[in-house]
C-alpha cells in the first residue's frame, strides 16, 4: 500500500481508506510523509467520510521550551488514527514554569488528562568553567533534574494529570574534543547526568519521553536543526519531530491500553531455520554452527528475556505435533523448551482457530495477543479471522527478528513486580483447567481472498532438477515416498504410459513455485498413481482438489475407468494416511492391501476449488 | 530555469501539499491563502528543498514577500552549486 493508492481510496470515498491510513501512518518515519497523511485525513473528514470506530476523547497539554507547533498537529494525527480524539492545549513558548505552577491559570481551566513537558536544553548546561570541581557541577545537574521533577509533582497534584516528561538530546558535535568525556561540566556529560537523574528519580506519574534516545536513534546531526531553531524555535529536525510525536502518542495510548500479554509464535523459519517435518532434527538451522543458526538462537534468547519479564509464550504452528516438539525435546542448541510455553498448538487447523483456542484456554482476550510468523499468508488469515490479534510478519532476515519484535513496543514495561516473572506458571495452570473448542473460520472466503492461481503442466526437461529435488526432499505430504534420480525423472518425459503433473501456485503474496508432483502409470483401463506429493507450505489451499480434477480428466481422456492410489506409511507421512478416503477413494477390496484405494471415474464429479487454473497442458 | 518554469514545478508541489491548492502566480502571498499556516509552511519548504535539491539559508524564505520572489530565491540556490 502506498500513498497514491491511499489517495485513490479517498477519491473513491472507499471505507477501506481508514484502515489503510492507519497502516501507512504506523510505518511513516518522515515529516513530509506524516504531513501528507494528516492532510488526507483532514480531506476525508471534510468530504464527510466518518472513521469506522468512534474516537475516544483525550485532553493533552503540550508545554515546553520550544514552539510546539507543528508538533501538536503530528500528535493529533497519530492519535486520531488510533481512535483517540485529542484536544491539545498548546503552551506558550518557554512559559512552562508558570503554566504548571499556577493553580488558577489556563491549564487549570483546560484540566488536562496528560501534560507533556518538553524542556529545551538551552537551560540545561553548566555555566561555569570546565574545570569546576565535580561536586559543584553534580549538584547543579541534580538541581536541574529536581526542579523539573518538582514542577511535575506540583502540576500532578493540582491538576491530577499524568506527566510525560521529555529529557535532553545530547550535542551532535564532538566539542570540546577528548576532554568532553573527562569533565562533568561539558554539555555532553552534564546532559547525560541530568537525563539519568530524571529517569532514576521519576515518580510513577511521570512517564519519561527519552529524547536522548530518539535523537541518537535518528543520529545526532539528523536530529538537530539550528535553522529550525532560529526561524521558529523547533525542538529539532522535522524527522525528530516525528519521533517525538510518535513517542508521546505511544505513551498516551499506553495510559489507556495495557501492554500485550501473550506472544504466540510460529515454529518453522521463525524459531529455527528450515522445516522440521522436511529437514528433520539434523537439517534445521539453530545454534552456533552457522550464522543463520546463531540468528535464530539470538531470537530465542530475546523471547526468553520477554518470558522472564512476564510475557506468556504460546506456539502456533502448522505441523505434525510429534515432529514439532522434537527440536524442543532433543535439539541441544535450542534455548526454548516445551515448558516455556503455556500452550502448544501444532496441527493443520487454521492458525486463527488455534489462536482462539489458546485464548480460551488461558481465559484471555485475543486483543492481548501478538502473533509472529514469517509467512504472509498465515499473517493474513489471522488478520482476517482473528482481527483482534496484533500480527508481526517476520523477515526476510532472521537477524532482524529481535529488532522487529522490539520495534513493535508491545511488551513495554512501566514497572516490574515479582508476580510478573511467575506469570507463565499461573497461566499454565489456567490452561490445564480449561479446554475449549475454537470457532471455525470461514475458509472459503479466506481462500478466495488469496486469489490463487495454479499452473498444471506435464514434466518438461528444463524442470528436471527442480522436480527431482522436490521428489527427493518431500516427506510429509508424500503418499509413497518413492525417490527418483534426475535421469529417472527425465525418462518419464514423453513416455506414453506415464501421466506426469507438475503444479505451480501463486497467490496475491507472490509465487510459491513448484509445489506438487504426480506421476501416474497407465495399466489398461486403470491409472496407477505411483507418486503424489505436495509441499506442506500449501496445505489446505485446495491444491489437492485441483490435482485430482486434472488427474481424473487426463485419465478419462486416455480411456481409463479407474484411478488407483497407494499409501505407503513412513515415520514422516502420517498426515496423509487418510488422504485417499478423504478425497473419495474406496479401499480396493481386490488388492488385499489396506493401503490401496480406487476411484471409479464414471461417477467422478470434479471437486470445487477456489484456485483459478491458468493453463494446463498434457 | 525561468521564473515561470519554477512556478510550474511549484504548482505541482502545492497541489500535493494543500487541501485546497491555490493557483500560483508571481504576486501571490502566503497571507492570501487561508491554509498556508506554519505546519504547512514547514512541509512546503521540505518538499521544495527535496524537489529542487537545494537548502535554504536561515531566514531567507521569510524574507521573500511573494511567490515570484520565492521562485527567484529557488533559482539562486539552484544555480550556486
Amino acid at each position: 500500500m502506498d500513498k497514491q493508492t491511499l489517495k485513490a481510496l479517498l477519491l473513491r470515498r472507499d471505507e477501506g481508506f481508514w484502515d489503510a491510513l492507519r497502516e501507512i501512518t504506523r510505518s511513516a518515519t518522515e515529516f513530509d510523509e506524516l504531513f501528507f497523511l494528516s492532510m488526507l485525513r483532514k480531506r476525508a473528514l471534510e468530504a464527510g467520510m466518518v472513521p469506522p470506530e468512534p474516537l475516544e476523547p483525550s485532553r493533552i497539554a503540550l508545554l515546553g521550551g520550544y514552539s510546539l507547533y507543528p508538533l501538536n498537529e503530528l500528535l493529533l494525527h497519530l492519535l486520531a488514527v488510533e481512535n483517540i480524539s485529542a484536544e491539545i492545549h498548546k503552551g506558550d513558548y518557554d512559559n512552562y514554569v508558570s503554566e504548571m505552577s499556577e493553580a488558577d491559570g489556563g491549564l487549570a481551566e483546560f484540566a488536562p488528562r496528560v501534560i507533556c513537558l518538553l524542556p529545551s536544553p538551552h537551560r540545561c548546561r553548566h555555566t561555569g568553567p570546565l574545570n569546576d570541581p565535580e561536586e559543584i557541577v553534580r549538584t547543579e545537574a541534580e538541581q536541574v533534574a529536581a526542579h523539573l521533577l518538582d514542577l511535575c509533582r506540583v502540576a500532578h497534584d493540582q491538576f491530577g494529570s499524568e506527566i510525560i516528561l521529555g529529557n535532553f538530546p545530547l550535542p551532535a558535535r564532538q566539542d570540546p574534543g577528548p576532554f568532553r568525556s573527562r569533565s562533568l561540566a561539558t554539555d555532553w556529560n552534564f546532559r547525560k547526568w541530568v537525563n539519568l537523574q530524571l529517569g532514576l528519580r521519576a515518580p510513577a506519574f511521570v512517564h519519561p519521553c527519552d529524547i536522548e534516545f530518539l535523537s541518537a536513534r535518528r543520529g545526532g546531526i539528523h536530529s538537530e536543526d539550528s535553522r529550525g531553531w532560529f526561524e521558529s524555535k523547533q525542538p529539532g529536525s522535522p524527522g525528530l519531530l516525528v519521533d517525538i510525536a510518535r513517542e508521546i502518542a505511544h505513551q498516551v495510548q499506553g495510559l489507556r491500553v495495557p501492554p500485550k500479554k501473550v506472544l504466540a509464535l510460529d515454529l518453522d523459519n521463525t524459531l529455527w531455520g528450515g522445516v522440521i517435518g522436511d529437514d528433520g532434527l539434523e537439517g534445521i538451522e539453530i545454534g552456533d554452527t552457522s550464522p543463520r543458526g546463531e540468528a535464530f538462537k539470538a531470537f530465542q534468547r530475546h523471547i526468553l528475556t520477554l518470558k522472564q519479564r512476564g510475557v506468556i509464550l504460546a506456539a502456533c504452528s502448522k505441523n505434525d505435533h510429534a515432529r514439532a516438539i522434537e527440536p524442543f525435546e532433543k535439539h541441544p542448541e535450542m534455548l526454548l523448551r516445551l515448558d516455556d510455553f503455556v500452550s502448544f498448538q501444532a496441527n493443520w487447523e487454521p492458525k486463527s482457530d488455534n489462536l482462539r483456542r489458546i485464548a480460551a484456554e488461558l481465559n484471555l482476550g485475543l486483543d492481548s495477543f501478538v502473533f509472529a510468523d514469517d509467512n504472509p499468508a498465515e499473517i493474513e488469515i489471522v488478520r482476517q479471522f482473528a482481527p483482534e490479534v496484533t500480527t508481526l510478519l517476520l523477515g526476510p532476515d532472521p537477524a532482524d527478528y529481535p529488532g522487529q519484535l522490539q520495534d513493535g513496543r508491545w511488551f513495554d514495561i512501566r514497572s516490574l513486580t515479582a508476580e510478573d516473572s511467575q506469570r507463565t506458571e499461573q497461566y499454565r495452570a489456567e490452561a490445564a483447567r480449561r479446554s475449549h473448542q475454537a470457532d471455525g473460520a470461514d475458509m472459503g472466503s479466506y481462500l478466495e481472498s488469496l486469489q490463487m492461481e495454479a499452473t498444471v503442466s506435464s514434466f518438461t526437461a528444463i524442470d528436471v532438477p527442480r522436480l527431482s529435488q522436490l521428489i527427493n526432499k518431500s516427506n510429509q505430504f508424500n503418499l509413497t515416498t518413492r525417490r527418483r534420480t534426475e535421469a529417472e525423472v527425465e525418462s518419464l518425459i514423453g513416455n506414453p504410459e506415464a501421466v506426469t503433473l507438475a503444479v505451480r501456485l501463486s497467490d496475491r503474496f507472490g509465487e510459491h513455485g513448484l509445489i506438487s508432483i504426480v506421476i501416474g502409470r497407465q495399466h489398461g483401463d486403470t491409472l496407477d498413481i505411483d507418486t503424489w506429493l505436495m509441499s506442506c507450505r500449501v496445505l489446505k489451499r485446495e491444491v489437492e482438489q485441483v490435482v485430482l480434477n486434472e488427474l481424473a480428466r487426463q485419465a478419462a481422456d486416455r480411456g481409463c475407468q479407474t484411478l488407483r492410489g497407494t499409501y505407503l506409511p513412513t515415520p514422516k507421512n502420517e498426515m496423509v494416511r487418510e488422504f485417499y478416503p478423504t478425497m473419495g477413494f474406496q479401499p480396493d477390496a481386490s488388492s488385499g492391501d489396506a493401503g490401496v484405494f480406487v476411484l471409479p471415474l464414471n461417477s467422478f464429479v470434479p471437486k470445487p476449488t477456489q484456485i483459478h487454473i491458468l493453463s494446463t497442458q498434457s | 530555469m525561468t521564473q515561470t518554469e519554477i512556478i510550474a514545478r511549484l504548482q505541482s508541489i502545492f497541489d500535493d501539499v494543500f487541501l485546497d491548492p491555490p493557483t500560483l502566480h508571481p504576486a501571490l502571498t502566503a497571507k492570501e491563502v487561508d491554509e498556508w499556516d506554519s505546519l504547512l509552511h514547514i512541509s512546503l519548504l521540505l518538499a521544495v528543498e527535496k524537489e529542487f535539491a537545494i537548502r535554504f539559508r536561515v531566514g531567507e524564505v521569510e524574507a521573500t514577500s511573494n511567490i515570484g520572489e520565492f521562485a527567484d530565491l529557488i533559482e539562486v540556490r539552484s544555480t550556486e552549486k
